[in-house]
């Protein structure tokens, strides 16, 4: 059988933040509370020049570099988010002439709530072992949205990671990936909304952790491994609590999801957040170590993979922009400023 | 905004093209038919250095109606590192804390967008390293 696997990877999170103070002081909130409950002081925020697809560009910009492969060799780009810009208009166009591949390329956007970038690396792992094509382009980018008031709003955030997929140069073999899916109701947004609704606590047990419990376990059956197989694991991030506590329901230690944990400094990134939480694992990760990595999508579903890594890693791991540059490069802004990036004045 | 316009211009500006003349050697931005020293037609195209330096810039609060979403920014002339002089957006940044000299590289964003309907032009600007 054909390998498979991550040859490189690429982040992007832009500048600016907003804390939980800034945000609670404006409704009232009590922002230590907030703060003890998500775990998360900060969110990131767009430029004003920003949106999904200049994030995406950036990610696979640094995915392209670090790899200093051709981007011509690259046969798909799939992009994942429930915030593309155009309603009608792909993301992966812009994406694919930003880089520039050649037009003989598989290229759409992907929608499936915070997993829908996962979903997109399912299709290239797919498609590359199939011998179909040379390498695939996976990205999560969201600008996520939230009504303003509403317990989201202190952490829908911004940012984008690309995942580039291959036979040649693999840095984690893809050892196995298994999927759940369910129609679950936890949160949605209609045809034309500008925010999207949630069902509050419905949003934690049967929907985040049944899924991305039944996803990994699943994962771990099919290759007969346990927690302790993993060097480190990777869950879906809405904030900082709900991957510590799946992980220990799974009998993960602290210490195997702590690294992955982006969202402590930046919220929750959707299509992103498990994607920057594997990216910050490979910029650490050594040869013959072993990640689990498992997303969660509402609506809803989880895409679990299995990855060793290989000694090749360490020749793409002295990147300047990796996850630690965007998270250090930070402008503060003020509520005020947030509602004019977010485009919450009509 | 004009949807042949923006088709023509994408790979210019997203890609940052400019030439390079085969006859006197010279390299130019932007992307054209003909060199800009020579006149000859024997060219071809050129990506230009992402990295540079500040040479001069200042600060658009009048901005034009296309433009005005991120109005007022910072506008300045760069010095690529190949030695090629563009104009461009210096994002991400303060005007009182902007200096000539200070390193930048290029980066993918939002140039400029029709209203909330219409297309949406990207290409490159500059932010500090």
């Amino acid at each position: 059988m054909n390998k498979v696997g991550i040859v490189s990877y690429g982040s992007y999170i832009p500048k600016y933040r907003i804390s939980v103070e800034e945000i609670a002081h404006i409704w009232g909130e009590d922002a230590t509370e907030l703060k003890n409950q998500l775990q998360v002081p900060k969110k990131s925020v767009l430029g004003l020049d920003e949106d999904v697809v200049t994030m995406a560009v950036e990610s696979a910009r640094n995915a392209v570099n670090l790899w200093d492969g051709d981007p011509k060799l690259i046969g798909a780009i799939y992009v994942g988010s429930e915030s593309h810009p155009y309603a009608v208009k792909p993301t992966a166009t812009i994406v694919s002439e930003a880089l520039p591949t050649g037009k003989e390329i598989m290229a759409a956007d992907l929608e499936f709530a915070c997993k829908a970038g996962t979903a997109g690396m399912q299709m290239c792992f797919g498609l590359v072992k199939s011998d179909m094509i040379n390498y695939g382009l996976a990205i999560g980018s969201d600008d996520s949205q939230a009504k303003p008031s509403d317990p989201l709003e202190y952490t829908a955030a911004a940012g984008s990671a690309a995942i580039l997929i291959g036979r040649e140069g693999i840095i984690a073999e893809l050892e196995g990936t298994y999927s759940v899916t369910s129609d679950t109701p936890d949160f949605w947004r209609r045809e034309g909304a500008t925010y999207p609704s949630h069902g509050q606590r419905f949003t934690g047990k049967p929907a985040y952790f049944q899924h991305s419990i039944d996803a990994t376990k699943g994962m771990m059956n099919q290759l007969q491994t346990n927690p302790s197989d993993y060097d480190y694991v990777v869950f879906h991030q809405p904030n900082t609590k709900f991957p510590l506590s799946v992980a220990k329901m799974l009998g993960f230690t602290k210490e195997q999801v702590e690294l992955s944990l982006v969202c402590r400094h930046i919220g929750n990134t959707y299509s992103a957040s498990s994607m920057l939480g594997l990216n910050r694992i490979l910029e650490k990760a050594s040869s013959g170590e072993r990640i689990l990595m498992t997303s969660y999508g509402s609506g809803a579903g989880s895409d679990s993979f299995s990855f060793m890594v290989t000694d090749k890693i360490e020749e793409l791991q002295a990147y300047p922009f990796d996850i630690e540059y965007y998270i250090k490069r930070t402008i503060d802004i003020n509520y005020g400023l947030y509602t004019r990036y977010k485009g919450l004045l009509k | 905004m004009e949807p042949p316009k923006i088709w023509r211009e994408k790979r210019q500006r997203y890609l940052a093209l400019g030439i390079s003349c085969k006859k006197c050697g010279k390299r130019s931005f932007p992307l054209s038919e003909y060199c800009p020293y020579c006149g000859t037609n024997d060219v071809e195209e050129y990506r230009l250095a992402e990295t540079g330096k500040i040479l001069y810039f200042t600060n658009v609060s009048m901005a034009s109606n296309e433009m005005a979403f991120n109005a007022p920014y910072c506008l300045g002339i760069i010095e690529l590192n190949d030695g090629i002089k563009v104009t461009g957006q210096i994002i991400d940044c303060d005007y009182k804390d902007l200096k000539n000299g200070m390193e930048v590289k290029m980066v993918f964003r939002i140039l400029a967008r029709d209203g909330h309907e219409g297309l949406i032009k990207y290409g490159f600007k500059f932010t500090s390293i």
